[in-house]
């Protein structure tokens, strides 16, 4: 299969390797952010894609998430 | 034809070779017994012949002339393990006067009867000679003698003809030798195979280059990348609390510093602004800062950068020319010690003749003892690098004078007592909670003294004040940011990673950081990987994960230092590296058209986006790229959606230079160009032919 995001190949699951890291990464940081902010998964999404410290394929993440209304904490592969 | 007689009218002399030709002039002023040696060229090579009881002829070498090939002619075909050494000119296009260079050696070293190796005392300036003296000189390797020295002043000079070591360091030449070995047949290889696998896949020829150290540099900073590319950042609190004290202003810190829930940080603002407190502690302390080692190459070059954003490589060439100029000792060591031998006094007074340095020295001079403060750093060739006391004779540049100037200060800086400083800390209780203010006061500036140019000052002022004054909260506000990637390597930091992971060594790994440049696998200052340069470490990393890990290339510096300390051979570590190389070679040649897809995609990419030149301004979604008319052959700017025949849009381009893309037009915000030519100053183009900026640049 193709990663959703890069064209890359992603095995069986639905990102390659540095979408699928790269996601968990993203899912861990909204407990920081839940913790500190009481801030809604969308909202997370938005502000991460927005600020200009967040890495290239981090942002990427969160773009294709909020494109897809994708709810919070979903596994992946 | 004149020429020609200078080399056949010398008989029965003492031939010395150098490493590089201003090397040589220095050694035949020394060593002349007049001061005035004759300066001959044969085929456009320049010699020296100094008179000296007889006659002495000094001979430069062009820095390496023999270098690692191939004893087949095929240069595509892998794996490849068999070598031998052999002329740079035959091995490099652009080194064909190495040619000339080798036949007057072996011309003056015809009648010679004594040879001596004066090139620079390290590994690679043993095998320039070594390698001169066998192949050029005719096996005279073995009846060589060695002089030894760090600065390129008179007296060291005659010091080390008259006190010459008997043999070449026959161990440190096998350690370089088998050095340049194990790195060819790396490099080769891996080369070879990468560059096949693309050639296979798309049919198209290019260079990817890969090395025993290029791989593990090239892993790390990818490693860099990746987090950096990966990165999510978490936000956290500060507060900015600013107090009243008498007349006095403060900014005071909270002692919990920083806050992980917003909340928590307003709370602590809604209980304390406004409100009164005291102070309830103040404590005095003090430390001492001792002199700074001498500079070692690393720390030199780390210097540079921090002061003068000189590139390791830049500063590395100044220093290599203030050498030359015998201002400053042998720049390319590890040592941070300065032995006594170096004459610390003499060096002193001289610098006394320089406006910029006297009163400095004469304030050392005046001390009863000179004992510098020396580091770790280690090198059982040369000493940390010091001023020969030399001053300059001709005019330098800003740089070199810069980078003469740091080594001086930093000399002086070594032999100067602790600096001494006193710090404050206030303690201030607001509604059960606590802020911290720190001074720090310099009581003995010490070595700072002589280093201040270059260091910033430590003083923080802190305004008088008592135990249980009243404070009272002027100003309180919840500051939000966020936790930062990694910052990336620069040409200094990769350099101090290398050195911390023991990879390359103190000459070899600014030229590796620069082939990454080269091979476009990293690009701009501050250092960022490129597609293809992660494709290549995955490549790497999937296929041969040996290559890329610091682990082999540490186990074979050690090996090295095995051979120097004569507890295996050259002849064991290559064999050992080849055995280590032909399972990964088969691997690679396994794999090729997986690899060669991989890297063709990467390589298709990175062309695109050098390509590239931003978005199209009129449909918005294309990109523009430049591109050559079949019919014309001239280059353009068109739209990537002219091919699916949405978007004709193009504008015309410069026919020469550089075409690179230069941000958006601050007057109209469509994108510009920068055009690089040769020997001309960058060209900034808007390519918006109504830009409001047109009519101010002259621009059609």
């Amino acid at each position: 299969m193709k990663c959703e995001i890069c064209d890359r190949e992603s095995g069986e699951g639905e990102f390659c390797i540095a979408h699928s890291r790269t996601y968990i990464k993203v899912v861990e940081g909204y407990e920081i952010w839940k913790k500190g902010l009481r801030i809604t998964w969308e909202d997370y999404l938005r502000r991460i894609r927005d600020n200009s410290l967040t890495g290239k394929w981090a942002k990427e993440v969160a773009e294709y998430l909020i494109d897809k209304g994708e709810e919070e904490n979903v596994e992946k592969s | 034809m004149k020429q020609k007689s200078a080399v056949s009218e010398l008989e029965d002399r003492t031939l010395i070779i150098t490493e590089k030709p201003d090397a040589a002039a220095r050694i035949a002023n020394a060593l002349d017994e007049n001061g005035k040696p004759r300066k001959a060229t044969d085929s456009g090579v320049p010699f020296y012949i100094a008179r000296r009881g007889g006659e002495i002829v000094i001979v430069p070498a062009l820095g390496h002339l023999y270098t690692v090939g191939s004893l087949e002619k095929d240069r595509k075909s892998y794996p490849i393990f068999e070598y031998k050494w052999i002329p740079l000119c035959e091995a490099e296009r652009n080194a064909k006067r190495i040619h000339a260079w080798i036949a007057t050696i072996s011309k003056l070293a015809e009648n010679a009867e004594i040879f001596i190796d004066a090139c620079d005392y390290d590994v690679e300036g043993s095998i320039v000679s070594y390698n001169a003296l066998k192949f050029a000189c005719g096996e005279k390797q073995n009846s060589a003698k060695r002089m030894k020295f760090s600065t390129l002043t008179k007296h060291e000079i005659e010091n080390a003809y008259l006190d010459k070591k008997p043999t070449l360091d026959f161990s440190l030449i096998d350690a370089g030798l088998a050095r340049h070995e194990v790195d060819w047949l790396y490099g080769v290889n891996l080369s070879r195979a990468l560059t096949a696998a693309v050639k296979r896949n798309s049919g198209a020829y290019t260079t990817i280059s890969a090395g025993r150290v290029q791989g593990p540099t090239l892993r790390f900073i990818a490693g860099r990348e990746k987090t950096i590319l990966g990165f999510v950042p978490t936000p956290f609190w500060f507060i900015r609390t600013v107090v009243e004290l008498g007349d006095a202003i403060l900014e005071v810190e909270h002692e919990k510093k920083t806050f992980n829930v917003k909340e928590e940080a307003e709370r602590v603002v809604k209980s304390c602004e406004g409100k009164r407190g005291r102070v309830e502690a103040i404590e005095n302390s003090e430390f001492t800062l001792a002199p700074p080692p001498p500079f070692d190459l690393g720390s030199l070059q780390s210097e540079g950068y921090k002061l003068f954003g000189f590139t390791p490589i830049q500063t590395s060439k100044i220093a290599q020319r203030l050498y030359l100029d015998a201002l400053i000792s042998y720049p390319r060591t590890s040592s941070q010690k300065l032995p006594p031998a170096i004459g610390y006094r003499a060096i002193l007074k001289n610098l006394l003749k320089d406006p910029e340095h006297e009163e400095f020295a004469a304030s050392l001079l005046d001390k009863p003892a000179l004992k510098p403060q020396e580091g770790k750093g280690e090198d059982t060739a040369h000493p940390a690098i010091y001023p020969s006391g030399n001053l300059p004779e001709r005019t330098h540049g800003k740089a070199e004078r810069k980078i003469w100037n740091l080594v001086v200060r930093k000399f002086m800086a070594s032999f100067g007592d602790h600096a001494t400083s006193s710090n404050t800390e206030a303690t201030i209780e607001v509604e059960g909670n606590r802020f911290h203010a720190t001074g720090v006061k310099t009581v003995n500036e010490g070595w700072i003294r002589y280093y201040k140019p270059y260091i910033s000052s430590f003083t923080k002022f802190l305004p008088p004040m008592k135990e249980t004054e009243v404070v009272k909260v002027r100003r309180m506000e919840v500051e939000e940011r966020f936790t930062r990637p990694p910052p990336r390597y620069n040409p200094s930091t990769i350099l101090k990673k290398m050195q911390k992971e023991g990879i390359g060594t103190k000459a070899t790994r600014a030229g590796i950081v620069q082939t990454l440049y080269d091979r476009k696998f990293i690009r701009e200052r501050n250092i960022e990987v490129t597609e293809l340069g992660l494709e290549v470490v995955d490549v790497l990393v999937t296929n041969c994960p040996a290559v890329t890990s610091p682990r082999l290339t540490r186990i074979l510096e050690e090996k090295m230092t095995r051979i120097q300390n004569g507890k295996t051979t050259r002849e064991e570590v290559v064999r050992g590296v080849i055995e280590t190389l032909r399972p990964i070679m088969e691997n690679l040649k396994d794999n090729e058209q997986e690899i060669g897809k991989q890297l063709s995609q990467a390589l298709g990419k990175a062309r695109l986006k050098d390509r590239a030149i931003g978005s199209c301004p009129t449909c918005k979604t294309g990109r523009l790229l430049i591109v050559r008319s079949k019919k014309t052959g001239k280059r353009f700017l068109g739209c990537t959606q002219y091919f699916e025949g949405n978007c004709r849009t193009s504008f015309p381009l410069p026919q020469q230079g550089l075409v690179r893309s230069s941000g958006l037009c601050r007057l109209c915000g469509w994108s510009k160009i920068r055009i690089l030519r040769k020997g001309k100053l960058p060209w900034n183009i808007c390519f918006n032919p109504r830009c409001p900026g047109k009519k101010k640049e002259g621009f059609k």
